[in-house]
């Protein structure tokens, strides 16, 4: 195509394997992690009987393993992707894989061997107190496993903190910062750098603070008799947690640039507003996890403040510049309608939709009796479900777009499938949200079932659809002759 | 190394050594737990820093051998450095002459003088993971030092054991934030190579 999108995107073999393993994995999790939530739903639609701690298992399995298999499928985007502009090593991609899969394989042990079932967030105290449901040892391997994570992710960052320091200079000029507010802005900085850049920023900040949090949590489980801070602890967690996840659809959303332009024909390039998109949200990233402790009352009031203020603000920027840009890239382009090309704009209609109720849920007045109602699961599965994963998806079917025909009839059913079940499955809990169904409830009472039962039906849906996905994306990839070593752009 | 900068380092080694003997000198900064932590601790760490160059010329590069990357030799400073986070040797250096001495021996050799050596060896992945630690572990001990109710030393008191833990979480955040502003503005001549993949194809 050209410079600023160049075309070769040849992988070494050794490349070819690690990138494999990295989307084989992660379909492969993300059904079976699809899987747990249908069984959740359904047992609270009473369609099938689940008990209790086996649903808190399932629950806190489900969110680990969705969160940490998000940022896997979109850290492969990112290097997928970022390795065209500077010098990535393999190794480091490779390190951050077997480290996810022995923190996944702690985090498994310690939830159905170990029985934790104290959710994903492992708030201070719940780990220690189980009332006799898991042991100590259980929580610890838990958080064991996201430490093990944690390093995984650090190594990789590092990786390309390196690379992007020795062609770029620093991570300032990554993100394209001596350009905002003058000078010869260059046309051809590439987008996926400056994405690359904040990302290894706010989640190596992010890293440290789960890094500092759970080894206190570790120490406090031996040692009880040291009592920690849990509003302390509850804001670690959720600093660290918020910025992993947030660092997931900013690492994917490099498929929409790099991706799109390749089907309209038409360059992505910086703009001055781009990098200030960017650079306003490397700061309100870090700043804006209060968001999920408005209902914590002894949080200092101005955390509160800027947690609400920040939550309208956070997002936007970034969001505004890629939806924006993506309309603009597509808008009379004559725009060859592959599959990556929709996923890439379904993409921004998920992320789109999906951080309305967010900022909804972002005022105070509306968090103090939405926030724990099912009203956060709409937003976080809308988002994630229609937003990151289509993003994660559309570079998986550019992987083996080269070797099969696209838009088969698989795929021509899969795609309104997954949107059509996925707007049902977000959808019921949108509307259960509203009329103040609780989240993170084994059973429910009777008027919150229907909602249940149709977001089951919904979930079936999308599970149908990632299957057929999944299984056209592994076949496509392990049937082609030598498979993964070279894909031209198109 | 030149001779004269050898003999200088040497020299400077083992005065800063004998120095911290002192019994004024040791007494000042034995005085308090915050001053034997950020002070007389960090004093033996540069003078066994300084004795790397007191190893023989072919030392050093026959180390590189068992010492990949200085990780050998990082992993050796930390897991030293540890016991000497624990309170109780704190304690114990301050009212026992054999820890007292063993602290005066295992901090130059096992942390300064390993780290001397790694550090230049290390790659920038490994830093970073050292460095990130290291920042971790402040706020992490801070964090103890402040919160634990009870005095952890015979030899001093709650209030100091506090200020401690607060010095310990200001320093990580001073430190947090000069690494960030590094990697933000700082410049890498070191690490440069040629320009960007993408550029270079223009």
């Amino acid at each position: 195509m050209s410079a600023l999108h160049p075309d070769n995107e040849t992988l070494t073999r050794g490349e070819g394997l690690v990138l494999n393993l990295y989307v084989i994995s992660a379909l492969a999790v993300v059904v079976v992690m699809m899987l747990f939530g249908l069984i959740m739903r359904m047992a609270q639609g009473t369609w099938i009987n689940v008990p209790p701690d086996i649903f808190y298992q399932l629950m806190t399995a489900h969110g680990a393993g969705m969160v940490g298999t998000v940022g896997l499928a979109s850290s492969a985007v990112m290097w997928f992707f970022l390795r065209k502009y500077v010098r990535l090593h393999v190794a480091m991609f490779a390190a951050n894989y077997v480290l996810f899969m022995l923190g996944a394989l702690a985090i498994l042990a310690a939830v159905f061997i170990g029985g934790y079932a104290g959710g994903w967030t492992f708030l201070y105290p719940l780990p220690v107190h189980s009332m006799g449901v898991w042991s100590v040892n259980s929580a610890a391997l838990f958080m064991v496993g996201y430490l093990l994570i944690g390093v995984g992710f650090l190594v990789f960052y590092l990786d390309a903190m390196l690379a992007i320091i020795r062609s770029y200079g620093n991570l300032g000029r990554g993100l394209g910062l001596q350009w905002l507010f003058g000078g010869d802005l260059d046309k051809t900085h590439p987008p996926a750098v400056v994405a690359s850049s904040m990302v290894v920023i706010v989640n190596s900040l992010g890293i440290l603070g789960g890094a500092i949090v759970l080894v206190m949590c570790l120490i406090n489980a031996y040692v009880p008799s040291l009592a920690l801070n849990a509003l302390l602890v509850k804001n670690l967690i959720y600093f660290f947690g918020h910025v992993f996840i947030n660092a997931s659809i900013y690492m994917a959303v490099i498929a929409v640039y790099e991706l799109l332009p390749r089907f309209s024909g038409r360059l992505w390039t910086v703009s001055r507003p781009f990098l200030w998109a960017w650079a306003l949200t490397t700061v309100m990233v870090l700043i804006v996890y209060p968001h999920h402790l408005l209902m914590d009352y002894v949080m200092p009031h101005w955390m509160l403040v800027m947690g609400q203020i920040i939550s309208y603000t956070s997002g936007l920027p970034v969001f505004v510049v890629t939806a924006y840009g993506a309309l603009a890239n597509v808008y009379r382009s004559g725009i060859r309608w592959s599959v990556p090309a929709q996923l890439a704009m379904l993409s921004m209609f998920g992320w789109a939709a999906g951080i309305v109720p967010a900022i909804i849920d972002g005022t105070i007045s509306v968090n103090q009796v939405m926030h724990n109602t099912q009203w956060v699961p709409g937003h976080f599965h809308f988002y994630l479900l229609l937003g990151v994963l289509p993003m994660v998806l559309a570079l998986m079917f550019h992987l083996i777009d080269a070797r099969r025909p696209a838009g088969g009839a698989v795929l021509r059913l899969g795609l309104p499938l997954y949107l059509l079940g996925g707007l049902i499955f977000v959808g019921a809990f949108l509307a259960a949200g509203h009329v103040s169904a609780p989240r993170r409830y084994a059973a429910h009472l009777p008027q919150w079932v229907p909602y249940d039962q149709v977001g089951s039906i919904g979930a079936i849906l999308v599970i149908v659809a990632v299957l057929l996905f999944a299984t056209y994306i592994i076949v496509g990839l392990l049937g082609a002759p030598g498979n993964a070593t070279a894909h031209a752009a198109r | 190394m030149s001779r004269a900068r050898r003999a200088c380092s040497i020299g400077a080694a083992a005065l800063l050594l004998l120095g911290l003997r002192m019994p004024p000198v040791k007494g000042a900064l034995e005085a308090t737990m915050t001053a034997q932590m950020l002070l007389l601790m960090p004093l033996l760490f540069v003078a066994g820093a300084l004795l790397r160059a007191a190893l023989p010329a072919r030392i050093v590069p026959r180390s590189a051998a068992w010492d990949y990357r200085g990780i050998t030799g990082l992993v050796l400073a930390s897991v030293a450095s540890v016991f000497w986070l624990l309170p109780r040797l704190l304690d114990s250096a301050v009212s026992q002459p054999a820890v007292d001495a063993a602290r005066y021996v295992s901090i130059p050799l096992l942390i300064g003088l390993p780290f001397s050596v790694s550090w230049p060896r290390a790659s920038f992945i490994v830093r970073g993971v050292f460095l990130l630690e290291c920042v971790a572990t402040l706020f992490r001990m801070g964090w103890l030092y402040l919160i634990w109710p009870h005095r952890l030393c015979n030899n001093y008191l709650l209030d100091d054991q506090q200020r401690l833990g607060q010095y310990l979480v200001l320093i990580g955040l001073a430190a947090c934030i000069a690494i960030a502003a590094k990697l933000l503005w700082g410049r890498f001549d070191a690490l440069a190579e040629a320009p960007p993949r993408a550029s270079a194809q223009h």
